[in-house]
């Protein structure tokens, strides 16, 4: 037989086979050992003509593999539809439902609660917002110069030109001054995005929580006062806060502030590059620019902001060293928390 | 910045170590990333030495045998493998007994029959530089005995500090002496540098076609210069800071970036086309090849230097191979210029080519440097590579004037909440650069950039005086902190999942593929952001199965991003275990919000056919066996849309003091008429003295039939006027019986 009617009559069968069983059948028939094309094969004697009927061979035997899955997952499905419940039913009817221990909440839900928790206390609320930001409210808002490293794609996930991947929560302080007028009091948490390779330290998506504080005759001592609180509510009452100077686009002054290390007491070790102190994130005065941004007189009304992460926290306070098993999601490493 | 603290207290005078200067720098500028020390321990045993005699090494043809005056009675005998030397060379010794910097501790000891006391060393040795090819022939003069730290840089100490992105000024020693003066009050010495005197009168031809990009520009000519190695001290410099040692000319204007902060470049004068130098911004099509080897296709925004004809640099960010200079060089011509930082980030960005120029540029430069860098350049130019200056020219268009900024010390102390009295301030202000005059503050030129306003001024005060502000809470009028009802409600979830015995997973909300999509994704795995939780906890169960974790029930609340503009809040779960153990736990967060859901049959592709239901909120069912080996149960719920249908409040109903009357009813029914669909039947029937109903058994056997099975409801009858009787409900039952009858084909069973 010619070798392309024999491949048409072949995929022909192969395509009208209903069931696993026929589809067997007709392997053999085109693709088996006594078949008429592995006789042919057998019988070759130039190249030519053997390269022709392989390629049959391996057309022939794709479109078996084919129609094989094809058929697999329509038993399966068929299987499936018999296995059928009513699904109104209460669970206890539908199935076994084990008794499990108690399970855990993930070490950067503990710190959040703890921090929503201290600030309620202050008398602050608490937010979320968008994560899909503009670069408006991301960037420009927030007074961050065009120089500005953060604003390049090589920093930052873009969506298109106008929207990105929001780098911090500060948007928040501009979303709640558009929304009320001062006195503000609140702490927005969420997740910020950055274009960071994947290390044992860093993850291009990680949890910050924001504070800001808008009234009149707010001053950075009342801002390292805040933190002061807050740093022991979340690490302990023998903590100390110091803050360095630092900059950034929506704060000044800004300062960056350290807690005194808790594995050492503050006298030196490895966990705090033998400084006694450790890193926790950024704060500052907001920016009149900021205000005024957002049509405050900042003649009349200043006052603080502060953003720090909260598996840094969630590191700090459970001695984790690197950020990697807080995406992992081994069992083993979320049931140590409670 | 890598600062070798003896190059810093050149420009300034203070007492303090380098841990103290750290400190310091680490609360009022920069953080100071670790403090280096290079060189060997203890220098005691390291000494210049005078080679009375050396010749071949008897025993070995590449060796020889040097008598060396060590300063002692005795001369040392000395092995060693270099021959850039003989008598009469002065070197560095290290006698026997001295530890190297590698941690290797000489020894007195033969070599090849022959007795060597120490060794006569080259720059490697010692991390002076990396030649290795001889050893260090010293200035003749030196007194052989007298230490060597006396005459080579033998230790330093480095800095390695991070300034913020406004402060440029610090990304150069000198400006790091600036702030180090003004915080141990120490004395500054003057900018380094004194012009040679011009040698000649060759004109330098300069044009700045874009002064908005380059708003200055001195280029000097330099001619017979020889291009050789540098002196150690130079080589020692930028080795500690970082750079490496290319050649005496390129050393130079490296050596001067780092002392100024102002980038310089040298351009082999006679491979200029026309001898002139054109700043201009790129045409359309140009192209350049740059220092590293790479032919870069040009856009018009990128800002170019160019000779008479062609590109011959990419401004402030790298020169053109052409023109590099090389061995053969005799004349050069030194670009020190100021360019516009916005226009050189977005050339390296568009190019992915950061340099040491452009990391400095793109911050703005003081435009008022690039004078002072062409003078401390021209003097090393003449001291170290032999050249003569003949030509120079300064084109520059309008030059920032520095501003005057008013400053209330009162207003200073309400930012800070703390008294700083003004003289204080002011003096603070001073020692920074800021001059007082009658308006106000000047504001030094290589400030000019990120001081503009009053606050920045009270910054500058701020910054030295951070210890000293106290621990305060703001005064409040107001207090008004509490959980927004969706909150708590997260809460709750949170709580019932985790009392069900689900822990608690967070996975990225970047996935492969999404209605959102990122054009420049750091990998395809995160490539969009995420419609629905459940594909990410698929893959976090698979992680725990891998590890052959039990008992693996994780859920996770975050948000899925449907569409531009819409992130609601998910709540999503899966479970070993199948249908049942899902559905468990949404009915445990259903009546935690206080809502009676009605769930339908459902069909996803992900979920098994027969076993999926679906609520107003989301779904429920057994994931489909092709997504995941085994038996497993999941669940994804609109968070805001539950704490939308959440009951408020709870409306309390007064308990009856009769009990309840409960009797069972069982029906044999159509596989196809729902539980849910029978519960609404018997509700309505039931009226107002039928309590409460529940489904307690469903059973198929020979008795119910092909296609039919039993199901049996718990019937709940209550009245809070007396206790009722068999008797009061039975035509209840008997019309519950006949409404499920009539609309399902039930038949109550005996
Ligand atoms: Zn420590």
């Amino acid at each position: 037989m010619e070798a392309e009617a024999l491949q048409k009559e072949a995929l022909a069968a192969a395509e009208a086979a209903q069931t696993l069983a026929q589809l067997d059948e007709a392997r053999v028939q085109y693709l088996g050992r006594s078949s008429e094309l592995k006789l042919a094969l057998r019988e070759v004697r130039d190249r030519e003509t053997g390269m022709a009927l392989n390629a049959v061979r391996e057309a022939l035997e794709a479109a078996f593999a084919a129609r094989q899955s094809e058929l697999e997952r329509a038993e399966l499905s068929a299987r499936l539809t018999t296995e059928r419940v009513d699904v109104t039913l209460p669970a206890e009817l539908l199935g076994d439902v084990r008794v499990r221990p108690r399970g855990s909440l993930h070490p950067t839900t503990l710190i959040r609660r703890d921090v929503e928790d201290a600030f309620i206390g202050l008398g602050y609320e608490i937010r979320e917002d968008r994560e899909i930001e503009t670069v408006e409210y991301n960037f420009d808002k927030l007074a961050f110069p065009a120089w500005h490293p953060a604003r390049s794609s090589r920093d930052t996930f873009y969506v298109d030109a106008d929207t990105v991947l929001r780098t911090e929560t500060s948007p928040s302080q501009i979303h709640i001054l558009e929304e009320k007028p001062p006195p503000v009091y609140m702490v927005s948490i969420g997740r910020v995005y950055r274009r960071d390779a994947i290390t044992p330290t860093r993850f291009p998506i990680f949890h910050q929580f924001e504070g800001l504080a808008i009234d009149r005759g707010i001053t950075m001592a009342d801002l390292k006062g805040t933190l002061l609180h807050v740093m022991r509510a979340l690490f302990g009452e023998e903590r100390e806060v110091r803050f360095r100077t630092h900059y950034f686009p929506f704060t000044e002054p800004s300062m960056e502030p350290d807690v005194s290390c808790g594995v050492c007491g503050g006298s030196g070790c490895p966990t705090c590059k033998w400084s006694g102190w450790i890193e926790i994130g950024g704060s500052g005065m907001v920016d009149p620019q900021v205000l005024a941004n957002v049509g405050l007189d900042p003649g009349e009304w200043g006052g603080f902001a502060f953003g720090l992460g909260l598996e840094r926290a969630a590191q700090l306070r459970y001695d984790i060293p690197t950020i990697r098993p807080f995406w992992e999601n081994d069992l083993r490493f979320v049931r140590q928390f409670r | 910045m890598r600062v070798p603290l003896s190059w810093l207290r050149e420009y300034v005078r203070v007492e303090a170590d380098a841990a103290r200067i750290a400190d310091a720098l680490s609360i009022s500028a920069a953080e100071v990333n670790t403090i280096e020390r290079r060189g060997p321990a203890d220098t005691s045993l390291y000494v210049v030495g005078r080679v009375l005699g050396a010749g071949k090494h008897p025993n070995a043809d590449r060796l020889q045998l040097c008598q060396v005056d060590v300063g002692e009675g005795k001369p040392a005998q000395i092995v060693c493998g270099a021959w850039n030397f003989s008598a009469g060379a002065t070197v560095a010794v290290a006698k026997a007994g001295a530890t190297l910097p590698n941690g290797l501790t000489l020894e007195r000891r033969e070599l090849r029959g022959e007795m060597s006391e120490g060794m006569i060393l080259a720059e490697d040795e010692i991390e002076l530089g990396a030649d290795h090819t001889g050893i260090i022939v010293l200035a003749d003069g030196l007194e052989p005995g007298s230490p060597l730290a006396n005459a080579v840089p033998l230790v330093e100490e480095i800095l390695d500090i991070d300034p913020t992105g406004n402060r440029v000024d610090l990304l150069s020693v000198y400006g790091c002496a600036r702030e180090v003066a003004a915080l141990f009050d120490g004395e500054l010495l003057p900018m380094p540098g004194t012009d040679p005197a011009q040698d000649g009168e060759e004109k330098v031809e300069i044009e700045i076609d874009d002064l908005d990009g380059c708003p200055r520009y001195v280029g000097r000519l330099f001619r017979d210069v020889t291009i050789a190695e540098s002196p150690l001290w130079l080589k020692a410099r930028l080795r500690d800071a970082g750079v490496r040692s290319i050649s005496n000319v390129v050393d130079v204007t490296n050596y001067v970036m780092l002392a100024l902060g102002n980038p310089l470049h040298a351009f082999d004068y006679d491979r200029l086309e026309g001898g002139r130098i054109v700043v201009r911004r790129a045409r359309k099509g140009e192209e350049l090849r740059t220092l590293d080897g790479t032919q870069r296709a040009l856009e018009k925004s990128d800002l170019l230097i160019a000779d008479a004809k062609r590109a011959v640099a990419l401004a402030g960010i790298m020169g053109g191979e052409e023109t590099e200079v090389s061995d053969t060089t005799t004349a050069i011509l030194l670009e020190a210029a100021n360019f516009e930082p916005v226009g050189i980030l977005r050339s390296s960005e568009r190019l992915a080519l950061r340099t040491e120029g452009s990391n400095r540029w793109e911050k703005g430069v003081d435009p008022y440097l690039a004078g002072p860098a062409a003078t401390l350049a021209t003097q090393l130019l003449v001291e170290l590579a032999g050249a003569r200056w003949p030509g120079a020219a300064d084109v520059q268009g309008e030059l920032p004037q520095p501003s005057v900024i008013p400053l209330r010390p009162e207003r200073t102390n309400e930012v800070l909440g703390l008294d700083v009295a003004p003289e204080r301030q002011e003096e603070i202000l001073r020692r920074v650069g800021f001059e007082r005059e009658k308006a106000g503050f000047r504001v030094p030129t290589w400030r000019a950039r990120d001081v503009t306003r009053e606050i920045d001024l009270i910054e500058e005060v701020a910054r030295f005086q951070l210890s000293e502000i106290p621990f305060t809470l703001p005064r409040r009028e107001a207090m008004f902190g509490r959980l927004t009802r969706w909150q708590r409600l997260r809460r709750v979830v949170e709580d019932v999942l985790v009392g069900c015995g689900w822990s608690e997973a967070y996975t990225p909300s970047l996935v492969p593929a999404g209605p959102i999509v990122l054009p420049e994704p750091i990998s395809a795995e995160l490539g969009a952001m995420r419609e629905t939780l459940l594909p990410s906890l698929v893959e976090a169960a698979r992680a725990n199965r891998a590890v052959d974790v039990e008992n693996v029930a994780l859920f996770e609340i975050a948000h899925a991003y449907p569409e531009r503009g819409r992130e609601p809040w998910h709540v999503a779960g899966i479970v070993d275990g199948g249908f049942a153990e899902a559905k468990w736990a949404v009915e445990q967060i259903y009546a935690a919000a206080g809502i009676e859901p009605a769930y339908e049959r459902a069909s996803e592709p992900f979920l098994h056919p027969g076993k999926a239901a679906r609520t107003a909120e989301g779904w429920v069912g057994e994931l489909h066996p092709a997504e995941l080996e085994g038996t497993w149960g999941a669940f994804e719920l609109d968070l805001d849309a539950l704490a939308a249908a959440a009951g408020e409040t709870v409306r309390f109903e007064e308990v009856s003091p009769y009990p309840e009357l409960r009797q069972d009813l069982a029906f044999v029914v159509d596989e196809d008429a729902s539980a849910a669909e029978l519960l609404a039947a018997v509700r309505a029937a039931g009226g107002e003295l039928l309590r409460g109903v529940e489904v307690f058994d469903e059973y198929r056997g020979a008795q119910t039939g092909e296609g039919k099975r039993s199901l049996a409801f718990r019937l709940a009858f209550g009245s809070t006027e007396r206790t009722l009787t068999d008797e009061d409900v039975a035509p209840l039952r008997a019309a519950i019986a006949d409404a499920v009858g009539k609309q399902f084909g039930a038949v109550l069973r005996a």
